[in-house]
This record gives structure tokens, C-alpha cells and sequence, in this order.
């Protein structure tokens, strides 16, 4: 199920939030489970069985883990649990990959196999193997309610698309929570704001993509647009998400953390990557690159290490070369940084910026290219002023329609509407202002719902 | 307090659409947008099993929400007065008039629809006067230039390179935007006097009919709906004519009539001329003695023009391609010696694909 769908707004929220609120304390957690169990079920009929193992297997895994703490068998548990979860994500996820890959080295020709892709299933295995190796480490004492693990492997705000919520996080708020007016109402805010993100802003500038490569005679300028029409629509629709995913859970009295940071006024790569898409990279750098050594190692060791985590960074997001040609772009450019640039960029702030800009541009061509050779092409096209026209009336016509889309995107990508926001707090008229503000988008929202008909959330397919 | 007004009032817009939309029962049709709506799906662990269950709900959810005409009236003004958009689902209006965006040439199609014309004309056609006309859509006489639109000349050059054995009538230069309805793709009956003109000058036949106008007030045209905003509707005119009584009409093997008055206020009005759209209607004029018989190949528009040639002929016979192939028209028409007059809209020409083998 969407969160951006007329069916979650207007008949699981409205259902759920009067049977978790009308129920008492102890009961809550049951009424979260079952409802995010059923709103895997909607989208997921399936594969339900592979939540609800992953839910019992981690659970007694890390039960086990803490029984056995300390000795060879945990070891050996440990390293079970870990087998037992990447083989799940490998078989679902990388087994058409490999076959199609192992296909084409050496000729043969292994039938593709009918796998369909669970959703979510990138998000809850990385939960559960953090919470397994943070129980295996000693770092969190291991769950001794499945009722309430369970909760956490499946709650519906983040199960299908993140943030990648680490158990420690809401430990506490699973056992105890409380929900006010403050907490309900500041979910609610956001969660607005983070579906207009992704029904008003990245879903309008998804159309914009389709016009400007579906242009007849492509124009520098329309391969421009694109580039920057592509990398608002991932961050608005991304972080859309993330949005929505914070806000209900506040509306429920859990705090998840940030996962992102206005990633596009980054000064630099490193620093483009402590704003997006927080919760993967801080886990991919707590349980991948720390365990390899980090960068207190020999120079070729941290080259490693830090090549190692880009890839798996990329191989997360897909089963295609181009996620994997990704994650390895921003090693590179991040070594290249690290070695070269950093003393440079820190001075020159301007350049910087537009450094770091032009770099996340061609991320997000790669990122959402298909086939590595029309990659190429979409960025040579940015530069071929030999064989492209500058521009023409199809690339004017959508330049005028979408200009206003743009310009609301791009001050929407920056804090600056949040800053002017936070500084009317103290006006009496806020009181009313903010509610209609919020409500009002709600109901546009809504309006464009109905008026579309297909949505899928780009995140889904991770 | 703020936090007390945005919790209520969430709980109050989610809450209130939840029991409004349980509450208010099904509708089975959406006359705005012209098509069934999805009804509460059947649901089984089959259906469940492979989700249509679930994606027939999604979308009965859309299509059965209260206000729905509203809400997309309402991004409709988002869509063009907060982001300035020029189009909503390719949809713009201009000077009062709803557009419908036609872009690019589809030059696949265009050369379909001559290849289609010319092997009409080598199999059944070998000893028949013909004669082609092009329609311009409404988008042909936008003026403003910012609009993506088809490139007509070369649409009609093509054309008429391919057809060009064929006699061709040119009508772009008696046609002007209000001959076109407002919040419809079709040309107004009432206006086609010019077009009539052009045709006998080339066809060889003068109409002198008299006609009086009949007038439904509150057409919704096929753009209405699309556009989603609050326009005025357009005054249907038909034109009558003493000549009319005696006319017969067969409409596919069954008695009909030129106006079809119960078509009025239905989902299109425009079905008002000859019933809408069908395979094969055929017009017999009694009071005519010329013997003279015409054969229309046509679309839409064929239905409001038809009537305006009928005192010039015995017999028209109207063939749209798009309800019926080559076979069936074989079978119910016999080719003589009558005129021919293909007659099709630069929209279809654009989409040939719905013509039939």
C-alpha cells in the first residue's frame, strides 16, 4: 500500500488511527503489528510469510545470540542469522542478476527464474541484520518480547521504504510511548509536507522527466533540464517518503531519525552524503566500513575499505550495473576528495557548490539511466553542441509550463522555506495560518490523487 | 491550541471523506469524464491471491470518492493558476475554447491512413468518382504559437502526396475557430454552410435548402469533463429542414432517424446527429429524383455534415472504418458508380491505427 494513495489516507488511517487510539496501552502494540502486517499483506500477499519469519527467526537469533554471548557458538549463530537473512535479500534481490550476468561471461543459458521482488525487503533485512549484529556485540540487549520485536521489524510508517530504523532507537518507545497533542499534530505536519513532496513536486516533476525525453529533437537544453528535472523528483520523492514515514510515526509517540539533511546545498560530496539518505550510510559505515578498519589503515586498506562500502552502496539500491557503476562514482569522486580537493573546496565555496551540483547531477543520470549505454549518451548529450540544438519550441513549451514547478522545487530544496517558518512561530495568526496551511495541502494532495491514476513510489523497487 | 486545531482537523478531513465515501452510495458512470467507474471489487482468495482484489479496490477507492468532479477541479486550478502550468493532462483553455493537445505527427500513422485509403480505392473503388477531404482539428486556428501542436502543413502535404490520383477539397481556408464547439472537438453544424459550398463547387452539386435552427442549450462537450473546469456549455444548434421528413434512415440494418433528440442530455450530446457513432448508416432522400448516390468514408464529423448534403443526393451511404473492417463492408455495400467523399479529421489522420483492415 502507498501512503500517497486515496486507500491509506482515506480508509487504513482513518480505521487504524481510531482502533490504536480507542484501545488501551497494552494493547497498542498488537493493533500495530496486525495493521502493518496487513498493510504489507495489501501490497505483499505473497511474500507476508517472509516478514513473518524474518519477525520469528531474528527474534530467537538474537535470543540465542545473548544466551551465548561471548562464545564460539554465538559466533556461529551469528554467522547462520547473517547467511540465513542475505540469502533470503541475494535470492530475491541478485539471483536474476547473476544469472543474466553469469549468461552473458560464459554463454550459456540458464533460464531467468520468476522471482518477484518483495518489497521492502532492503530496509527490514538491513533492520534485522544491524539488531542482530548489535545483539551479537553486545551493543543492545536482545528483545525478550516478540510481540514487541515483531512491532518493530514490520511497523507499517517504515517498512516498505525506510528510514532504516535501528532497534535502539525505539527500544524504549516500544515498551512505553506516550502520543500528545504536540507529537500527533507536529506527525501530522509532517506527514504532509512529506506526501506533497512526493504527489505535488516529485510525481509532477516525474511528468516533466517524460516530456523532456520524450521529446522528438532532444536540445542541450532539454538533456539539462532533465538532469535537474531527475535528481529533484529522487530527492522529493525520497525524502517524500522519509517524511511521511517520521510524521506517522510521531503521530504514534515514536522518534525516528532523520534521513535527510537538504542534500542538494552540500558543499561537497562527503558532505552531500552526510545529508542522504542518512540511515543507509551511517549504517553501511557503523557495519561495513568501521568492522574493515575506516581510514585508521594503510592508504591502499582505506582505498579498499571505502571502495567496498560504495559498492555495496550501489548494489543496495539494484540488481542492475548502473547502481552498482553508481556506488562506485561517489568512491571515486569521494577518494578524489579526500586526496585532492577537500582544502580547495572548503575555500571556494562558490565553486564548491557547483562542483558538488554538476557531481550529483550526473549521479542521478546514472542512477536512474537504463542500459550503461544510454547513460553515456544522456551525458554526452549534456555537452554535444556539434550535433544538438540548443533549443527548440517543445523544449520552450515545457521549459514555461514546468518553470514555476521548477523554481518552487528547487526553494523547496533548500531550508529556506523551513527558516522563514520557524521564524513566524511566535505570531499569534500562526495558530490558524498552519492548520489551514496544512490542511489545505492535504486536500490538494487528495485532489491530485484522484486525478492520477498510477503512482509508484521510485523507492519501492529497493 | 495550534496543535489541538492541526490534530482535529486532520482527524476531521480523514475521518469525514472515510465515512462520506462509505456512506454515499456507488455511482456506476462518470458522465465528466465519459466511462464506467470501478465497483466494489468481488473479493476472493484468488483475487486476493493476485492482488487484482487489492488493485480493483485502489481503484474503486479513486473512482467512487465523494467530490470527485471537484477534487480534480480543484488540481485543475493548481495545475494553472499555482504552478502556471500551459496544459492539465494535456488539456488547455484559450479564449473560451478547450484544447485538447495533438502532438507530434505521428508519421507512422499518417502514411498508414494512406496506404489504408489507397487499397480502399484499389478494391472497391476502381469506378467511382473520388474525392478526399482533410478536417483541421480546432488546434489548427490556436493562435497562440507557444502551444505544441501538430505541423499541418506538412500533415496535409504528405497527405496529398500519397493520395494525390484522388481529387482533393480543400477546407482549412473556409473553417475558422467558432465553427468549432467550445468544450468539444467538433465542428458546429449550424456554421458548415461554407463547407457545404466547397464541396458542391468541386462535387457538382448546389444546396439551396432552407434550414431552421433547433437549439439544446447545456452541451458538455467531450473536453468538458477532461478540462474539469467550471465553463460555460455550449448551445447545440440542429438544423431542420421540411426535406427531412420524408428522408430514411437505416443505421445498421435498423430504422433510425437524422437527429436522434433522445441523445440529447446523454452522456454525448452530439450522438444527436444520426445517433453517434456506428459502422453503417444509410440516408435515402424520396424527394430527390437525381438517381445520384454518394459513399462517405468518414469520422465524427461526417454525422453533422451528412444531413446538410442529403437534398443533393438519393442516397448517402456513411462507412466509418473504425466500427467495421473491409470484410463486413463488403458484404452490406455495393460499389457502383456512385460518388466517393473520404472524409476525415487530421486527428484520426494522426491516430490512424483505429481505422480497420
Amino acid at each position: 500500500m502507498l501512503f500517497s494513495s486515496v486507500t491509506f489516507l482515506y480508509y487504513f488511517l482513518p480505521i487504524f488511527l481510531l482502533i490504536y487510539f480507542v484501545i488501551p496501552s497494552k494493547g497498542k502494540n498488537l493493533v500495530l503489528l496486525l495493521f502493518s502486517l496487513f498493510f504489507y499483506f495489501y501490497g505483499e500477499p505473497k511474500y507476508i510469510w517472509i516478514l513473518i519469519f524474518s519477525c520469528i527467526f531474528n527474534f530467537y537469533m538474537g535470543k540465542f545470540l545473548e544466551k551465548n554471548f561471548h562464545t564460539k557458538k554465538a559466533t556461529y549463530l551469528f554467522i547462520f542469522s547473517l547467511l540465513v537473512n542475505f540469502g533470503l535479500l541475494f535470492y530475491f534481490k541478485y539471483t536474476n542478476f547473476a544469472i543474466r550476468n553469469i549468461n552473458s561471461i560464459l554463454g550459456l543459458n540458464i533460464p531467468i527464474l520468476q522471482i518477484v521482488l518483495p518489497i521492502g525487503i532492503s530496509f527490514f533485512t538491513f533492520q534485522t541484520v544491524g539488531y542482530i549484529i548489535d545483539v551479537y556485540r553486545g551493543k543492545v540487549t536482545c528483545s525478550h518480547n516478540i510481540l514487541h520485536f515483531a512491532t518493530y521489524v514490520t511497523l507499517f510508517p517504515q517498512l516498505v521504504a525506510g528510514p532504516i530504523v535501528r532497534y535502539q532507537t525505539v527500544e524504549e518507545e516500544l515498551r512505553k510511548r506516550k502520543t500528545t497533542y504536540e507529537t500527533f499534530s507536529k506527525g501530522v505536519g509532517r506527514f504532509v509536507i512529506g506526501l506533497s513532496k512526493k504527489v505535488l513536486l516529485a510525481n509532477v516533476l516525474g511528468e516533466c522527466c517524460n516530456a523532456f525525453m520524450g521529446l522528438s529533437v532532444p536540445t542541450i537544453l532539454s538533456t539539462w533540464l532533465h538532469a535537474i528535472a531527475v535528481t529533484l523528483q529522487i530527492y522529493f520523492d525520497f525524502s517524500g517518503y522519509s517524511d511521511m514515514a517520521i510524521g506517522l510515526g510521531l503521530m504514534l509517540g515514536f522518534h525516528f531519525l532523520e534521513n535527510f539533511n537538504y542534500p542538494l546545498i552540500a558543499s561537497s560530496i562527503t558532505d552531500f552524503w552526510r545529508r542522504w539518505h542518512i540511515s543507509l550510510s551511517s549504517w553501511l559505515k557503523d557495519y561495513i566500513y568501521i568492522p574493515l578498519g575506516g581510514s585508521r589503515v594503510l592508504r591502499w586498506k582505506w582505498i579498499r575499505n571505502i571502495l567496498i562500502v560504495w559498492f555495496c552502496t550501489g548494489f543496495w539500491h539494484g540488481a542492475e550495473w548502473n547502481f552498482i557503476l553508481w556506488g562506485l562514482y561517489f568512491a571515486l569522486l569521494l577518494l578524489f576528495e579526500k586526496i585532492f580537493l577537500k582544502k580547495f573546496l572548503q575555500n571556494h565555496k562558490v565553486i564548491a557548490h557547483i562542483y558538488t551540483l554538476f557531481c550529483i547531477l550526473i549521479s542521478f543520470l546514472i542512477f536512474n539511466g537504463e542500459g550503461l549505454g544510454n547513460i553515456g549518451n544522456e551525458i554526452i548529450h549534456l555537452f554535444d553542441f556539434k550535433n544538438l540544438p540548443f533549443m527548440n519550441h517543445e523544449t520552450l513549451y515545457y521549459m514555461r509550463s514546468y518553470g514555476v514547478l521548477f523554481m518552487i522545487a528547487v526553494i523547496a530544496s533548500t531550508p529556506i522555506l523551513t527558516n522563514f517558518v520557524n521564524r513566524l512561530q511566535n505570531k499569534k495568526w500562526i495558530i490558524w495560518v498552519e492548520p489551514i496551511y496544512y490542511m489545505g495541502l492535504l486536500l490538494i494532495c487528495t485532489a491530485f490523487l484522484i486525478d492520477a491514476s498510477f503512482n509508484p513510489f521510485l523507492y519501492f523497487r529497493f | 491550541m495550534k496543535e489541538k486545531v492541526i490534530t482535529f482537523s486532520f482527524i476531521f478531513i480523514i475521518g469525514g471523506f472515510f465515512l462520506l465515501n462509505v456512506i454515499t452510495p456507488d455511482k456506476d458512470v462518470s458522465w465528466s469524464e465519459r466511462r464506467t467507474y470501478q465497483l466494489f471489487p468481488e473479493i476472493n482468495w484468488k483475487q486476493i491471491q493476485n492482488k487484482n482484489a487489492m488493485n480493483s479496490f485502489d481503484q474503486y477507492a479513486l473512482d467512487q470518492f465523494v467530490l470527485r468532479d471537484t477534487f480534480r477541479s480543484l488540481k485543475a486550478h493548481v495545475v494553472f493558476n499555482l504552478f502556471h502550468q500551459l496544459d492539465n493532462n494535456q488539456i488547455f483553455v484559450k479564449d473560451g475554447y478547450i484544447f485538447k493537445s495533438e502532438y507530434p505527427n505521428n508519421e507512422e500513422s499518417i502514411k498508414r491512413f494512406i496506404e489504408k485509403i489507397k487499397k480502399l480505392k484499389s478494391q472497391y473503388l476502381l469506378h467511382n468518382k473520388i474525392y478526399y477531404s482533410i478536417i483541421p482539428d480546432k488546434n489548427y486556428y490556436l493562435k497562440d504559437s507557444i502551444y505544441l501542436n501538430l505541423n499541418y502543413d506538412d500533415l496535409y502535404q504528405t497527405v496529398r502526396e500519397g493520395l494525390s490520383e484522388l481529387e482533393y477539397i480543400e477546407l482549412r481556408d473556409v473553417l475558422s475557430l467558432e465553427d468549432y464547439y467550445h468544450t468539444d472537438t467538433h465542428w458546429r453544424q449550424e456554421r458548415l454552410d461554407k463547407v457545404v459550398t466547397r464541396l458542391g463547387q468541386q462535387m457538382g452539386f448546389i444546396s439551396s435548402t432552407n434550414y431552421s435552427e433547433k437549439i439544446y442549450k447545456s452541451f458538455y462537450g467531450v473536453y468538458y469533463g477532461q478540462a474539469a473546469l467550471q465553463l460555460k456549455p455550449d448551445d447545440l444548434v440542429y438544423l431542420e429542414s421540411d426535406e427531412f421528413k420524408n428522408v430514411i434512415v437505416d443505421n445498421y440494418e435498423k430504422e433510425s432517424v437524422l437527429y436522434n433528440i433522445d441523445k440529447l442530455g446523454s452522456m454525448d450530446s452530439y450522438d444527436v446527429f444520426l445517433s453517434g457513432s456506428t459502422p453503417l448508416v444509410t440516408i435515402e432522400n424520396p424527394n430527390q429524383k437525381n438517381g445520384k448516390e454518394l459513399i462517405i468514408f468518414r469520422d465524427s464529423y461526417g454525422s453533422s455534415l451528412a444531413p446538410l448534403l442529403i437534398s443533393s443526393y438519393s442516397k448517402i451511404i456513411l462507412i466509418d472504418l473504425r466500427y467495421m473492417n473491409t470484410k463486413a463492408m463488403e458484404k452490406l455495400v455495393t460499389f457502383k458508380e456512385q460518388d466517393v467523399l473520404i472524409l476525415y479529421s487530421t486527428l484520426l489522420i494522426n491516430n490512424s491505427i483505429s481505422i480497420k483492415d
